[in-house]
Formats: structure tokens, C-alpha cells, sequence
């Protein structure tokens, strides 16, 4: 996890600007940064900060007004809406903050819902969902509805659907805007543990500073620009020897929160 | 996507909304029905009638009659006309054997049977009757269903034998009084035809003269009378002298047996009826009246008709009359499906309003699967599918519906004493329907389906 690692995501020189009646909105006002393969980042700023509109562009939903975005070596800015629908099915993975869970499907066909997509076999993609599914610890969920689960439940069932296609980038937008502090404690720590188990790189977006925290680097983004890029791992290293020890603590906490939420 | 999963995921968000989809669907099943259920009146009338019009004949039958090479000259009826008309009698085109033979190599005919028809008087005690022979082959004999009430067709008999009509017997008079009984007592003359003999004059010209000139007795060299043949009788048609059908009034013999007579009895002399040469002599071979051409299909018969025509005779066909007669049914039909169609075009705007409101409501799904990396095309396919299934399952049940409503209207109907079934569902018209309602969803699911397509995926990402 290092600055010379791979890559991922880099944006070059980035404007978004609305144009409401006569003035105009600049939500991003020239951002560049780059995004290395395994990295857990996020992305923190108030509520107009520009923040989801940075977002929203890296995953192609929304198309910016100047400026690069490459994603794995493609250029986002120059695809159409079918080839960036085509490039998120294949490269990007995506943790809504109300979960978005299709209701009329239990969690193994949601997770698989990405693999439907692709136009893969049934089997297959039910094999694979199963498996994700007892990575994200829901085992014994795989045939609830979301109705039948709780949030913390629901989202992690929501991780496992952003993970299933191993894609080469998650995002998440404010994945535990929806979830009480406790549940999210749990969500974010199980998305640090899949940043650092499956080798995946993950960009959340949070008003939240504690939240941010669990990352590995922080962009701070005030009035569409970035204002400072916090490099979470270097305050962790001093702590090193602190945190095995809550760690170890944390765990037994979660595998007591599953039991509880087992039991419900 | 698949497609199989397409379907899968299309059919379980209809199942979700199952109050809904069923409201829809029930719109679908009354347009279906009502046009399925229009359009088998408009078939029913027109297959009773087509079955009456059977009855009076043979539907895929062609007259062919001789024609002139120029049969256009006929047209204008003068003077100059005429003349070209009898100097060209060599170009006449008579109705021969080897006509035949090329008639039966056009495609799509089925029997060819020529017949020959002849007037002979035939005498039974004091009563004696003018009446016209036809002679044709067995074969067609026995497919024109006549019903036989003595004897038997004249069918492979040995000697030329005649089969009478219920009704011939009108037409013989005394020849005494030249009074006809029938007409003037209501009573057939007393003659067995089964067992009385029957005595048969072919040489009519020579028996009017015969019977003028002795009627005058001025010159002491009164014409020959002809030779009278007795000539058996195979077989008389059921029915009693009011029941009238279109062998009535014919004598049917073998045309094979009636030629060989004809051709003994008159040797080189003309025979009354067959055409002469310019100087008046007859010609060596004996010409038919009249062939018949007998088609496999009702579709062919224009086809074959021209084609005779071009040939240079004169033909004649119901097919005409029919094609006319359906051309107004299809009309009716046409009416009938139209109004039809007001219901299902409501049902149409019923299905789009649907759906409509079903991608309003899962704006937030549809954001979602394009997030999720949906092709925009499988979306749009997600709808359309819904909308077919809509089509779909109100078709087949419309179908259903309709099959009732339409055995309730034939009971209906045979309850007021009518044999014919008004209301008629053919298998196309089943497929027809179900194929219509399915497009008609798709077409009514395009435009929510488009929208559906198109929505943003940013949607997804909003939080209300």
C-alpha cells in the first residue's frame, strides 16, 4: 500500500459546473488526485461540498464539464452512456447508503443480481453470491429477504453485491448514512477488512470524520476543491501496539452483535 | 442478460404488483374477446352462406364454352361483323377431345369432363316429350350427388341407357291433343319409364318434316319417317314431380356410349346441334357442348379461368360471384374487428398507463440496475416483456372468454330453431389474437419502456 503501488484512479484537472437560472454552481472546481490499487479512501466534506458530485462522476453517472477521470486505464469522460453502463458492470463495484436492495429477491439472488447482468449461468452465479455471502459473515442469511433482515444486515448484503463481480474499484456513498453508530462501526470495519483480505480498492463518501477515520487516506473537500489529503496510515502506525489489542477486542464485539442479531 | 432471466425478472415484478396486473390484464381480455368474438360473427355468416352457395353448385367448377378466335368481333353485333364472323367458322374454337387432354395438363385441375348434349323426342304410347340428353363420363356423373330413387346410374352399362329426372315427365305431351297433362290436370302423363319402352328419335329435323308434310298429304312422296331406338332406361332421380333440384329436368347418359350412337345413327349426315362446315357438311368428329373443369382449390379458380380464356373460350365460374360476395363479408368483418378494436386500443392506453406508473414507482430500481451496470437495452427489454406478458396472458384469456360467449350465442341461435353457427373461432383467429394482443402490449409498453431506458441512474443515488 504505497504511493508507488498500481494506479487506479486518476483525475486530472476536474470541474463540475451547474448552471441554476442566470448563475453559476461550480461543485468541483479543479481536483486532481490518484487513487492506488487496495487503497481504502474517502472522501469527507459537508453536505454541498461537492463530494457526491465527484462521486457520481468517478462512476460515471454524471458527466463533468472538463477534466480527465481514468479508471483502469480508461478515460470516463469519453464514453458514452452504454459503454459506461458496460464499464460499471465489469470494473465497478457500488454500496448504496439505503442499501437498494431488490425486495422481491432473497440476499444470494440480490448478490447475484451484478452476475445477472453479465449474462452469467444461473449455478455459477448463485455459487459465487453463496461464497461472498459467507465472506460478509451472512451465512445463515442467504435466503432472507431484505424485509426479514436488519440494516446492518441488509448493507452487508450490499457489500457482498458491490464485491461479487471482483471489480477493480468499490464506491460507497455514504454506506452508513442509514445505520446506527454501532451497525456502523461494524460496516465499516468489515469494508477495512475486504480492502485488506480481497485486495480491493474502496472510495467512500462521508460527512462524517470519525467514519472516515477507518480509511487509509482522507481527501478533504471543501466548496468543490480539495483542500487537504490526510494519510490515515502513518497516525495508525504509532498506535501500532494499542491496536492490536483493541482489535482483538473488536472482534469479540462483533461476533457478539451477530449473535444478538442471529438471535433476533 | 439472459433471456431467460429477463423473463424471469419481468414476470416477478408483475406477480408483485398482482392487483394491478390483474386490472391491466382484464382490460386486455375485453378487447381480446371482444374482437375475436366480432370477427367470428362476420366468419360464421360467412361460412353458412359460403355452405349455401356450395348447394347451388359446385363452388371450384369452370364452364368452358366454345369461343371464336376473335371474340371480340362479336361485341359490336352489325352487319360487317357477321360476315367475318361466319368466314372465319374455320376459327372457331371447338370444344374437342384434344381440349380436353390440354385441359387437364393445366395446374390445379382436378377432373375435366366434357359433355354432349343432344335433343331427342322420345315416344311412350300417344305421349311423346322433346327432350335434351347429356351425355358425360361416369366419373363426373357420380360426383354430381344425384339422388337416385330407381334403378341406378347409367354407369358401366353395355348399351347407351338413360337416366331421367324427377321431372321430365312434365314436359311430355298427347300427341293426339298436343296437350300437356301435367300443366293442364296436374297429373304426369301415365308412362313408366322403368318398364314401359321407350322409343327415342335422334333425327329430330327429319321428323318435324316428316310429320308436316303428312300432316299436308298433297304429294305422294311424303318424307321417310327416322328409325325410332328403343333405348333402356338405367335409372330415375328420387323425388316426386314438386321436388325440384338441379337434375330435375335432365336425361344423363355415358357421353362415350352417346357418341358412338350418334355417330352410327347418322353416319356421314350432320347431327342436329353440331356445327357444319362452310358448304353444310358435317365434320368427322363430334364437338361437345360443353366442357366442365373441375379446380382443387377455391384460389385457383380465377388463375384457371384466365388461363382457359386466354386459350380463346369462353368461360364461366361462381368464382366471380363468390370473390364478391366475400369481399362484402370481409368488409363486415372488417366492421365488426374495428369495433372491437375501440376496446382493445383502451385496453392499449390502460397497459401504458401501467406501466407508466410502475416505472414511475421503481425509478429508484431502474436507478439501480443502471448503477449496477444493466445494459440500458436489457431495461427497456425488461418492460417490453412486461407488457407482452400483460398482452399475453389477457390474450389467452380472452381467448378462453370468448370461446364462451361464443358457444352462449350458438345455443342461442339453435334455440331459435336455426341450424347455422353464427359465431365461428377458426385456429388462425385463436393464434391471430393472441399474436395481436402480445403486440399491441408491446406497442403500448414502447414509449413507458423508452422512459425506462433513459431514466437516470442518479436516482439511485438520492436519498428521500
Amino acid at each position: 500500500m504505497s504511493e508507488t503501488g498500481q494506479v487506479v484512479i486518476s483525475v486530472k484537472d476536474l470541474y463540475k459546473i451547474y448552471r441554476v437560472g442566470d448563475t453559476k454552481v461550480r461543485a468541483l472546481n479543479g481536483v486532481d488526485f490518484s487513487i492506488y490499487k487496495g487503497e481504502f479512501c474517502a472522501i469527507v466534506g459537508t453536505s454541498g461540498s461537492g463530494k457526491s458530485t465527484l462521486l457520481n462522476m468517478l462512476a460515471g453517472l454524471e458527466k463533468p464539464t472538463k477534466g480527465q477521470i481514468v479508471i483502469a486505464g480508461e478515460h470516463m469522460e469519453q464514453k458514452t452512456e452504454n459503454q459506461l453502463v458496460k464499464f460499471r458492470r465489469e470494473h465497478i463495484g457500488f454500496i448504496f447508503q439505503s442499501f437498494n436492495l431488490m425486495g422481491t429477491m432473497d440476499a444470494v439472488e440480490n448478490v447475484a443480481l451484478p452476475l445477472t447482468f453479465q449474462g452469467i449461468k444461473k449455478a455459477e452465479r448463485m455459487k459465487k453470491a453463496s461464497q461472498v455471502l459467507d465472506l460478509v459473515g451472512l451465512k445463515k442469511y442467504k435466503h432472507h429477504r431484505p424485509s426479514q433482515m436488519s440494516g446492518g444486515q441488509q448493507q452487508r448484503v450490499g457489500v457482498a453485491r458491490a464485491l461479487v463481480v471482483n471489480p477493480e474499484i468499490i464506491f460507497a456513498d455514504e454506506p452508513t448514512g442509514n445505520l446506527d453508530s454501532n451497525t456502523s462501526k461494524e460496516v465499516m470495519e468489515l469494508m477495512q477488512k475486504i480492502v485488506r483480505e480481497q485486495k480491493q480498492t474502496l472510495v467512500m463518501v462521508t460527512h462524517d470524520n470519525h467514519l472516515a477515520s477507518f480509511a487509509d487516506r482522507i481527501f478533504h473537500i471543501i466548496d468543490g476543491k480539495i483542500v487537504q489529503i490526510e494519510d490515515n496510515r502513518k497516525n495508525r502506525e504509532g498506535e501500532e501496539k494499542n491496536k492490536e489489542n483493541s482489535e482483538e477486542k473488536k472482534k469479540e464485539e462483533i461476533t457478539e452483535i451477530n449473535k444478538k442479531e442471529a438471535g433476533e | 442478460m439472459r433471456f431467460w432471466d429477463l423473463l424471469r425478472m419481468s414476470s416477478s415484478s408483475l406477480w408483485k404488483r398482482k392487483v394491478r396486473t390483474v386490472l391491466t390484464v382484464l382490460g386486455v381480455v375485453i378487447g381480446t374477446a371482444s374482437i375475436v368474438v366480432m370477427i367470428s360473427l362476420g366468419l360464421g355468416l360467412n361460412r353458412s352462406t359460403m355452405e349455401q352457395m356450395e348447394s347451388y353448385g359446385s363452388l371450384t367448377t369452370i364452364e368452358v364454352n366454345e369461343g371464336s378466335g376473335s371474340s371480340m368481333s362479336f361485341a359490336g353485333g352489325g352487319m360487317a361483323i357477321m360476315t367475318t364472323a361466319s368466314s372465319g367458322d374455320e376459327d372457331v374454337k371447338r370444344l374437342d377431345d384434344e381440349l380436353v387432354e390440354a385441359l387437364k395438363q393445366i395446374p390445379h385441375v382436378k377432373m375435366v369432363s366434357p359433355t354432349l348434349r343432344t335433343s331427342v323426342i322420345i315416344k311412350s304410347g300417344v305421349y311423346e316429350g322433346q327432350v335434351s340428353v347429356t351425355g358425360m363420363e361416369p366419373e363426373y356423373m357420380q360426383s354430381l350427388g344425384i339422388e337416385v330413387g330407381q334403378g341406378e346410374l347409367p354407369v358401366g352399362k353395355n348399351d347407351l341407357e338413360f337416366f331421367y329426372g324427377n321431372q321430365v315427365l312434365m314436359d311430355f305431351y298427347n300427341s293426339k291433343t298436343q296437350r300437356y297433362p301435367y300443366y293442364e290436370t296436374g297429373e304426369l302423363p301415365d308412362i313408366d319409364l322403368m318398364n314401359s319402352p321407350l322409343f327415342v328419335i335422334f333425327d329430330t329435323n327429319a321428323y318435324w318434316s316428316s310429320q308436316s308434310s303428312g300432316e299436308e298429304g298433297i304429294d305422294g312422296v311424303t318424307p321417310q319417317p327416322p328409325k325410332k331406338y328403343m333405348i333402356k332406361t338405367s335409372g330415375i332421380a328420387a323425388g316426386g314431380p314438386e321436388e325440384w333440384n338441379q337434375h330435375s329436368y335432365s336425361v344423363y347418359c355415358d357421353i362415350e356410349q352417346l357418341k358412338t350412337t350418334l355417330k352410327r345413327i347418322f353416319k356421314n349426315k350432320a347431327i342436329p346441334g353440331q356445327p357444319t362446315t362452310k358448304v353444310g357438311k358435317p365434320y368427322k368428329e363430334i364437338f361437345y357442348n360443353q366442357i366442365l373443369v373441375d379446380v382443387d382449390d377455391i384460389d385457383y379458380v380465377a388463375e384457371v379461368q384466365t388461363q382457359i380464356n386466354n386459350m380463346g373460350y369462353q368461360t364461366y365460374s361462381n368464382a366471380e360471384w363468390v370473390e364478391s360476395t366475400q369481399q362484402q363479408y370481409s368488409n363486415i368483418q372488417a366492421m365488426l374487428g374495428g369495433i372491437g378494436a375501440v376496446a382493445l386500443l383502451v385496453a392499449a392506453i390502460g397497459i401504458t398507463n401501467t406501466m407508466m406508473m410502475s416505472i414511475y414507482e421503481r425509478t429508484k430500481e431502474i436507478g439501480v440496475m443502471k448503477v449496477l451496470g444493466c445494459d440500458m437495452r436489457n431495461i427497456q427489454s425488461l418492460f417490453l416483456i412486461e407488457a407482452a406478458y400483460i398482452g399475453l396472458i389477457g390474450g389467452l384469456i380472452g381467448i378462453g372468454v370468448s370461446y364462451g360467449i361464443s358457444a352462449i350465442i350458438n345455443r342461442a341461435v339453435h334455440a331459435s330453431g336455426n341450424e347455422m353457427n353464427l359465431s365461428y373461432i377458426p385456429g388462425w383467429l385463436v393464434i391471430a389474437a393472441i399474436i395481436f394482443a402480445i403486440l399491441i402490449g408491446m406497442i403500448a409498453g414502447y414509449f413507458p419502456s423508452r422512459r425506462a431506458m433513459k431514466l437516470s441512474p442518479l436516482a439511485a443515488i438520492r436519498n428521500e
